[in-house]
C-alpha cells in the first residue's frame, strides 16, 4: 500500500539548525521505511536554482522552485523535506496552498545566539558588509504566522526537536505511531473519558 | 586520611497532596485534624502557591515535574486538539515535550523513586522507579522497571479509585480512599530500602477525589460524612508522619528537615454553579452547532467564531489554524476584547462570575504556545467553568461539590521562600539542591 506523501518544510535564519534537523528527520523517516527526498537550500542553489542571486525576486523564485518539486514528490507518495531560509511569508503560504499536505517547521533561534555561534563566519562577514543581502542582518526575515511546529534550537537539544517533529507528524496522521502500547486504544480512550467525566473534567 | 571519607549522600524527599488548598491545610493543622502537618508547620514554613493555568492536575503536575509552563511542556489539559484539527484526543506522558526533573537528575547519575505521579502514564524508563498515577489504566504500562510488577500485582496495588462508582456511592468512596492510601503505604514500604535513591516522591491523589465529591462535608459538622472525611485527613496526616520519620532516619533529622518538601498542585473550593462556556458562547452569538444531537467540535458551523474546551480554555475558530473556520488573524484583537469585556460583565444572580480573562500569548511562552488556546477564563470561587458542548444552559447545578482554584495551592519547606511562588519554580530548586 502506498502511503501518502507530505512536505516537511524547515524555515529559519542561517545557522538555525535547518540542515541538521532535516538530515536527522531524513534518517529517521528512512529508517521507518518511508520514501524520502531532501532538498537543501544550499544544495539546490548549485543546480536547480543555479545562477539565482539574493534579490527578493531571485529568493522568491528559488523558494517557489523548491515548492514545485516538493509538490511533485508529495503527490507521488514521497516525503519531501525542504530546508531553506525561505524568509517571506507570502511565498511560504503560496507553497503551502500548492502542496496541501505541508508541515512547516520554524527553526527559531535569536540573532544573538546565531551571531555567537556563527559556524560559517557569515554573520561576521555580513556585519562587516562583506556579504550583501544577508537574512537577519541586511535582509528581512518574516517569522511564520502559524507554523505547525516551532523548534527553539537555541534552547533545546536536537533529540528534543526531532521528538517534537515526529510526535506532531504522528498526531497529524502523516506517519504511523511508533512504539508498542504508546498510544491509547479506543477501549482505553473510552475508559479515560469515563474517569474524567466522573471527576467533572470533561 | 580525609581522602577516604565518603561525602554524605544528598537526598531529597517530596510529598504531594493532590488538590489540597493552602487555606484548608491552615484549618486542618490548627484544629488538630493533622497534628503531624502542624508539627512541620511549627518547624518550617507553610505558604500559598500559584499554579499554571488551566488549574487542573494534568497541567499543574506536568508544570511541576518539568519546571516549565504549558507553552513549553505542551500539556494544556486532560483533553486537547489534534494539530490543525478540531478533533479531540487525550494527551499522554509521551506528549510532554521537555525532560522531567527526574530525567535531568538521571543525566547526573542521580536516582529517583516517583510514586503515583499523575500525568506520567504510560510510564517510561527513568534512572530509578516510576509508578504512574492518574490516568494510569493498565498496571503493566504504569510501572518502570517491569521487575516490580509482580510485587505490585501481589499487593493488589490500585492506581486510583473507581471514580464513576465513587461519585454515586459515597460509602464506597470513603472505603476506597483508605484502601488506595494503604496501597501507597505498602508500595513505599516495598521500595524505601530496597531501591537506591537520591530523590523520593510520593503523591496522594485521594485528597483531590474526596474534595470533588465531599467538599461540603469538610466544614459542615452536621454532614453525614463529616467524620469520615476528617478521618481520611487524619489518615493522610499519619501517612505524612510515617514518611517524615522514615526520611529523618535515613537522612538525619537536621538534613532531613531541610531536604523535605510538601506541595499540592492546585487549591479547591465549593461549587455554586457550573458555568458552561460553550452555552455562553452560543447565547452571545459566537457559536452555532450544525448538529443538535451528540454534537462534537467538528460539528460546529463554519461561521462559529469561538469554542471552549474543559475547563476554561477558549479557542477562536481561526482560519490560520483550522479548516471550516471564519476568524481572520486581523480580527483576533477585536474578538479578544469583545469576549473579555462581556465575560467580565457577566453576572449570575447578581454576582460577578469571571475574575480575569487571560490572553494566552501573555501568560504562556515557548514553542507550544501556538497549540494552546487563545484565552483562559479565570472564574470567581464557586463558578466552575466547563467546556461541555452538550449543555444548553449557561449556569447549571451539579452533584459535584468541589472545584479547583488557581492561587491557593500550598508549599511547605523548612526554609522560608520569599516572594511570589509558582509551581514551575520548584523543579529547578530541587535540582540545585541535589547538585
Amino acid at each position: 500500500m502506498m502511503t501518502q506523501g507530505f512536505t516537511l518544510w524547515f524555515t529559519g535564519l542561517s545557522g538555525s539548525g535547518k540542515t541538521t534537523l532535516s538530515r536527522e528527520m531524513e534518517g529517521v523517516l528512512l529508517e521507518r521505511g518511508m520514501k524520502v527526498e531532501l532538498l537543501d537550500g544550499d544544495v539546490v542553489r548549485t543546480n536547480l536554482s543555479k545562477g539565482l542571486g539574493f534579490s527578493k525576486e531571485d529568493r522568491d523564485t528559488n523558494i517557489l522552485r523548491i515548492g514545485f518539486v516538493c509538490n511533485l514528490l508529495t503527490r507521488n507518495g514521497v516525503v519531501a523535506i525542504a530546508a531553506a531560509i525561505s524568509p517571506y511569508e507570502e511565498i511560504r503560504q503560496k507553497n503551502r496552498q500548492l502542496i496541501g499536505r505541508y508541515v512547516e517547521v520554524y527553526c527559531k533561534c535569536s540573532l544573538d545566539v546565531l551571531e555567537e555561534r556563527d559556524v560559517k563566519g557569515l554573520y561576521k562577514k555580513a556585519r562587516l558588509g562583506e556579504v550583501k543581502n544577508f537574512t537577519g542582518v541586511s535582509d528581512p526575515y518574516e517569522e511564520p504566522s502559524n507554523p505547525e511546529i516551532i523548534v527553539e534550537t537555541g534552547k533545546e537539544t536536537v533529540e528534543q526537536s526531532v521528538a517534537r517533529i515526529l510526535r506532531t507528524l504522528e498526531l497529524m496522521g502523516h506517519i504511523p505511531v511508533s512504539g508498542n502500547g504508546a498510544e491509547y486504544s479506543p477501549e482505553e480512550e473510552e475508559e479515560i473519558k469515563k474517569r474524567l467525566k466522573a471527576l467533572g473534567y470533561i | 586520611m580525609l581522602g577516604f571519607l565518603r561525602k554524605p549522600k544528598k537526598r531529597l524527599c517530596v510529598i504531594g497532596l493532590d488538590g489540597v488548598p493552602y487555606s484548608l491545610l491552615r484549618v486542618l493543622t490548627e484544629d488538630g485534624t493533622m497534628p503531624a502537618m502542624a508539627e512541620l508547620c511549627a518547624h518550617g514554613h507553610l505558604r500559598s502557591m500559584k499554579v499554571t493555568l488551566p488549574e487542573i492536575s494534568a497541567v499543574s503536575w506536568t508544570s511541576f515535574m518539568t519546571g516549565t509552563g504549558p507553552g513549553t511542556h505542551g500539556i494544556f489539559g486532560f483533553i486537547d486538539l489534534k494539530p490543525g484539527s478540531k478533533e479531540t484526543r487525550f494527551p499522554s506522558f509521551r506528549d510532554v515535550q521537555v525532560p522531567t526533573l527526574w530525567d535531568r537528575l538521571g543525566q547526573k547519575s542521580k536516582k529517583s523513586v516517583v510514586i503515583n505521579q499523575p500525568s506520567t502514564y504510560p510510564a517510561r524508563p527513568i534512572q530509578g522507579v516510576l509508578v504512574s498515577g492518574f490516568v494510569a489504566l493498565d498496571l503493566r504500562k504504569a510501572v518502570f522497571p517491569a521487575r516490580l510488577l509482580p510485587d505490585l500485582k501481589r499487593m493488589n496495588y490500585e492506581t486510583d479509585i473507581d471514580t464513576q462508582r465513587a461519585r454515586a456511592d459515597q460509602d464506597y468512596l470513603v472505603q476506597s480512599l483508605h484502601s488506595t492510601l494503604e496501597g501507597r503505604r505498602a508500595l513505599v514500604d516495598l521500595i524505601w530500602d530496597k531501591e537506591e535513591w537520591d530523590y523520593f516522591q510520593v503523591v496522594i491523589t485521594g485528597t483531590d477525589r474526596v474534595q470533588h465529591y465531599l467538599w461540603n462535608a469538610i466544614a459542615d459538622t452536621a454532614h453525614p460524612f463529616h467524620q469520615a472525611v476528617r478521618q481520611y485527613y487524619r489518615a493522610v496526616d499519619r501517612f505524612i508522619a510515617e514518611i517524615v520519620e522514615r526520611y529523618w532516619k535515613k537522612a538525619g533529622k537536621e538534613k532531613g528537615l531541610t531536604s523535605l518538601f510538601l506541595l499540592s498542585d492546585h487549591g479547591f473550593t465549593g461549587i455554586k454553579r457550573e458555568f458552561n462556556l460553550n452555552a455562553w458562547l452560543r447565547q452571545e452569538g459566537y457559536q452555532r452547532l450544525e448538529q443538535a444531537t451528540e454534537p462534537r467540535l467538528q460539528d460546529l458551523s463554519p461561521d462559529s467564531r469561538a469554542f471552549a474546551l474543559d475547563p476554561n480554555r477558549i479557542y477562536f475558530n481561526r482560519k490560520d489554524r483550522f479548516q471550516d473556520a471564519c476568524v481572520e488573524t486581523e480580527e483576533i484583537g477585536t474578538i479578544t476584547q469583545e469576549i473579555s469585556e462581556k465575560l467580565l460583565a457577566l453576572l449570575c444572580k447578581g454576582e460577578p462570575v469571571v475574575r480575569e480573562v487571560f490572553r494566552c500569548a501573555d501568560i504562556y511562552s515557548g514553542p507550544c504556545v501556538a497549540h494552546g488556546p487563545d484565552l483562559i477564563v479565570l472564574t470567581y470561587s464557586g463558578y466552575d467553568a466547563k467546556g461541555n458542548l452538550l449543555k444548553n444552559d449557561v449556569f447549571t447545578e451539579t452533584d459535584l461539590q468541589g472545584m479547583h482554584t488557581w492561587d491557593d495551592a500550598f508549599f511547605w519547606s523548612a526554609e522560608p521562600v520569599d516572594g511570589d511562588l509558582t509551581i514551575t519554580d520548584l523543579a529547578a530548586r530541587f535540582e540545585r539542591f541535589l547538585s
